[in-house]
């Protein structure tokens, strides 16, 4: 059996929210996954510890991530949360004790690392809020609900949503508005390598898919961006099932080689050369070329290939990053003239893509499908300059289905569950086996199943 | 392949012949050239390897030929699917199945009406290919089913899994088979001044490069010998330029050699670089084109496949991958046609196979993984079909350049209805083939394979780009030795006839 990591998917809410805004969308992660929310000082559970600084809230997670130290862990960070988890990303990369396992950063309509865009008149009337009357109090909260919600949200969600926001201490509240949202984090903060996913509603008011590219995508070297189509700003609540798979397929962990095959791979069946490209292959894959994408060109093709090949285990073969690394290879030695050379083709494809889905990656699997397969029929395109056109789209998503198949294909833990027998027909030297069992329904004893 | 004790020609030198291409085309010659005492130097665009490296995987071998080529058109793939790269040309890769030329396919004018004859008489060919067979090692059923008088020097290869669908689907059709014809050895072979070579291991991999030498490639057989003979080899060279006299003969190519340019004197030229290249050069340096013909003709062969799944496992990555055929197909009775086309049993491994199964039956999400899941199950049954030249077909020069400063080449290919029509049948016959053989599942992969002419050969100036012998008509010493001379495509693999006319080429130059 392969050996695949959990990853610990540690999450840090909103202004006003807490662990349960959290729970659909955990009840939606993949296996693989295990959810940690740390409430932000002044909320939820956290509701009696001082220190709503930036950096106090930094420490607070920080301390619990010391105390659980997972072997792999995923920060997911809420607006406000974003920034508290771009500054421990920021951390980790300086090699702070305790964070060594921090794998990707996700933020959901993040608060950036400088100041928050936010108009003064809503910051001046939020900060007099929930310090009155209970029932004024409660009129407050369903007000700041109603004012981020773009996606209809059912009645006990929003009821349940309203009860764990109250307990909020309201000096947490104010400190965010008055100091913790204005503080500049910019040169500290940097530039960001680690693999990161950035997330926002497209009908988000202050923190949307253009807030996000000014001030959010400068500081992340190695990120995809999806904007979610018609969502507000309380995404975990909003689109739970979209935020769940998008962080599934860009933070799995990577497809292991089962332990069988690995031995098979490393026996002396197999040549030194064949047995060094299959582990290089399975070996996580660099970072991307910076500019061969843009970061939603990288979103988009995340989504693309998930229809492709779409992979349901807790490992996962990083197929996106693998494409994006061909980009900027050799080729395979020819293109359809009726397309422009590679990367042009790709990035207007997957333009076009988004264009024709008003954002591709943040559509419902089902609704990806139906679109693809309608492309595959060369029955969608555009007709605009700059666009790919229904024939050039049929040819290009053929390009990425041939590309994404064989890059599936050609992993070794693919081979192991073809039980694929090729790699192994002799290693170093002379005196090669082959193979003798040849025939229909014949298999050597030490063929893979 | 050893260079240790290659001589080496100084550049200043007059050689005697430059040959551009070690491959199919260029090595024959080479070898041939070299024994006759001349002073030839090859120039090969790829490195040289020692065929231990070459890998048992698909994904990162490396012996393609990945300068990209613009595709017009059906589309035909280029790179894996048909143009090589490296001291051995495409024959590294090759798939090494060696049927030999039909008499009626050369005569497919004066028997049909269709096409183009070749201005070779069968009878001339013939004892240049089985020369070829001798000096390489041929190995296939002996008499020959379709040619009684044929023998082949070592018994055929060992049928795989497919090859024995193939052969109980035919038997249910009425369908006569045999084990293949394949330049692939099955009892070791000693040769002179080349490495001995070994028994096939039945290890599948021919189109990644064979490891063991018991297929034929031209670095374990004509190159070695061409080297013992005083050639010298030149890898990573490529060709962008000729120079000319006054008079318009050849006085020296230009090449790139990482990045810098180098001038060879030679008194005269053999191009051998396929069907794509050796156009794309002619193109460029404006050479041989008086009368318009170099580029035009464009052919592929009708390469369709029928896959589908079997109940038992047939791990069709075993074995020689083509070790059955048919040749009833020729000139099939009820041919709505011109032509015919030969079946082959089909072994593919799975990265090629998968990318075939996405763009050929367009499957993608759960049912591409779940149909990849059934590798193990999966054989195929293919074909090599004839295909007519046609005004529209032809290979051009684009607006882009690459990093050697050429334009890439542009290829315009599409079936006619004679091309149509012949996929059509074949599609009924294997699939019937499969039905019998007892597969499930049985699909169509529609293909196009392999690169042919752009430089026929005729006796016509006026039409053709070289005569009989190879030589230009435009520059007297300029000769054209690959699949770009072929006035048509005929259904038979081509490399074998390849290798024959680059000996026939050689004699006519030595002979001149």
């Amino acid at each position: 059996m392969a050996h695949h990591p959990m990853t610990t998917l540690v999450c840090l809410s909103f202004l006003g929210g807490s662990a349960s805004g959290w729970h659909r969308m955990f009840d939606r992660l993949p296996a693989g996954f295990e959810p940690l929310p740390v409430d932000l000082p002044g909320f939820g559970a956290a509701a009696a510890i001082p220190g709503y600084s930036v950096t106090a809230m930094a420490d607070h997670v920080a301390a619990a991530m010391r105390v659980r130290a997972p072997a792999r862990w995923v920060l997911a960070g809420h607006s406000m949360g974003a920034k508290v988890a771009a500054v421990l990303a920021r951390r980790a990369q300086d090699g702070e004790a305790g964070l060594e396992g921090l794998a990707g950063m996700v933020t959901l309509a993040g608060s950036p690392p400088g100041p928050e865009p936010m108009q003064e008149s809503k910051r001046t009337a939020m900060l007099g809020w929930f310090s009155g009357s209970p029932v004024r109090n409660q009129r407050q909260a369903r007000q700041y609900i109603r004012g981020n919600l773009a996606l209809p949200l059912a009645r006990p969600h929003r009821e349940q949503l309203l009860r764990n926001m109250l307990p909020a201490r309201v000096a947490a509240w104010a400190a965010w508005l008055r100091e913790g949202s204005r503080e500049d984090w910019r040169e500290r903060i940097g530039v960001l390598d680690l693999p990161a996913l950035v997330l926002s509603g497209t009908a988000d008011a202050d923190l949307g898919p253009a807030a996000q590219s000014r001030h959010m995508l400068p500081h992340l070297a190695n990120t995809e961006f999806v904007p979610l189509p018609g969502a507000g700003h309380l995404l975990p609540m909003e689109c739970p099932g979209a935020v769940a798979r998008l962080i599934a397929e860009r933070f799995a962990p990577a497809a292991a080689i089962p332990e069988a095959y690995l031995a098979l791979i490393n026996s002396d069946r197999v040549s030194t050369g064949t047995r060094a490209a299959l582990l290089e292959r399975a070996a996580a894959p660099p970072a991307p070329a910076p500019s061969m994408l843009s970061a939603a060109e990288r979103g988009s093709l995340r989504a693309v290939v998930a229809r492709i090949i779409p992979q349901t285990g807790p490992g996962r073969i990083d197929l996106t990053m693998q494409l994006i690394q061909q980009l900027s290879g050799p080729g395979d030695g020819w293109r359809n003239a009726a397309l422009p050379a590679d990367t042009t083709a790709w990035r207007t494809g997957l333009r076009t893509l988004d264009a024709l889905a008003k954002g591709f990656a943040g559509r419902s699997p089902e609704a990806q499908d139906k679109l693809l397969q309608r492309i595959a029929a060369g029955r969608k395109g555009w007709f605009s300059h700059g666009q790919l056109d229904a024939a050039q789209m049929q040819a290009w998503f053929e390009d990425v289905r041939a590309e994404a198949t064989r890059a599936y294909v050609a992993h070794p833990a693919t081979f192991a569950r073809l039980g694929y027998s090729g790699i192994a027909y002799g290693g170093d030297g002379f005196g090669k086996p082959g193979f003798t069992e040849i025939s229909i329904g014949q298999r050597e004893a030490w063929e893979p199943v | 392949m050893n260079f240790l004790e290659m001589r080496t020609y100084p550049t200043t030198d007059t050689v005697d012949a430059v040959v551009v291409g070690t491959g199919a085309g260029g090595a024959p010659l080479l070898a041939s050239l070299a024994r006759a005492g001349l002073r030839v130097v090859a120039l090969e665009a790829g490195s040289n390897r020692d065929p231990e490296h070459f890998v048992a995987d698909e994904a990162s071998s490396d012996i393609y030929w990945l300068g990209e080529r613009i595709s017009a058109g059906m589309p035909e793939a280029f790179g894996a699917n048909n143009s090589g790269i490296g001291v051995g040309g495409s024959l590294l890769h090759w798939g090494a199945f060696t049927p030999r030329p039909d008499p009626r396919d050369l005569r497919l004018r004066a028997t049909t009406g269709a096409g183009v004859d070749w201005p070779i008489p069968h009878a001339d060919l013939t004892p240049w290919i089985e020369r070829v067979e001798g000096e390489i090692g041929v190995s296939g059923p002996s008499p020959y089913p379709w040619d009684p008088a044929r023998r082949y020097q070592m018994p055929p290869v060992a049928l795989n899994a497919p090859a024995q669908a193939m052969q109980a689907g035919c038997a249910a059709l009425g369908i006569r088979t045999a084990a293949a014809p394949a330049a692939v050895l099955t009892r070791s072979w000693s040769q002179p001044d080349a490495p001995d070579r070994p028994a096939c291991i039945n290890c599948g991999h021919c189109h990644q490069g064979c490891r063991t030498g018991a297929k034929t490639s031209m670095d374990v057989t004509y190159l070695p010998q061409a080297v013992a003979a005083g050639a010298e080899i030149r890898p990573g060279c490529m060709v962008h330029s000729i120079e000319r006299d006054a008079a318009g003969r050849v006085t020296a190519v230009v090449y790139r050699k990482d990045g810098v340019d180098h001038r060879q004197r030679c008194a005269a030229l053999f191009l051998c670089a396929g069907a794509v290249e050796t156009p794309r050069l002619l193109l460029h340096t404006g050479l041989g084109n008086a009368n318009g013909q170099v580029g035009r003709n464009y052919m592929a062969h009708v390469a369709t496949q029928v896959w589908g799944t079997f109940a038992p496992e047939m791990r069709c990555n075993k074995g020689y991958p083509s070790s059955l055929i048919t040749e009833d197909m020729i000139r099939p009775a009820d041919a709505d046609f011109a032509g015919g086309y030969l079946v082959q049993s089909l072994g593919v491994l799975p990265v090629t196979l998968a990318a075939q199964v996405t763009r050929g039956r367009g499957l993608f999400g759960q049912a591409l993984v779940d149909y990849m899941d059934g590798y193990n199950h999966l054989a195929g049954i293919g074909i090599n079909g004839d295909c007519l030249p046609q005004d529209g077909n032809f290979l051009e020069l684009s607006g882009e350049t690459d990093e050697s400063g050429m334009p890439k080449p542009l290829i315009h290919f599409t079936y006619g209805a004679n091309e149509k029509a012949m996929s059509a049948h074949a599609e009924r016959m294997m699939t019937a083939a499969w039905e019998a053989a007892g597969a499930t599942d049985i699909w169509t992969c529609p293909r196009a394979a392999h690169t042919i002419g752009t430089c026929r050969m005729g006796d016509d100036p006026d039409s053709a780009v070289v005569d009989p012998a190879g030589r230009s008509h435009e520059v007297p010493n300029l000769f054209i030795c690959d699949n770009s001379v072929f006035p048509s495509a005929m259904p038979a693999n081509p490399a074998l006839t390849i290798m024959a006319l680059s000996l026939r080429t050689a004699s006519a130059f030595l002979a001149a």
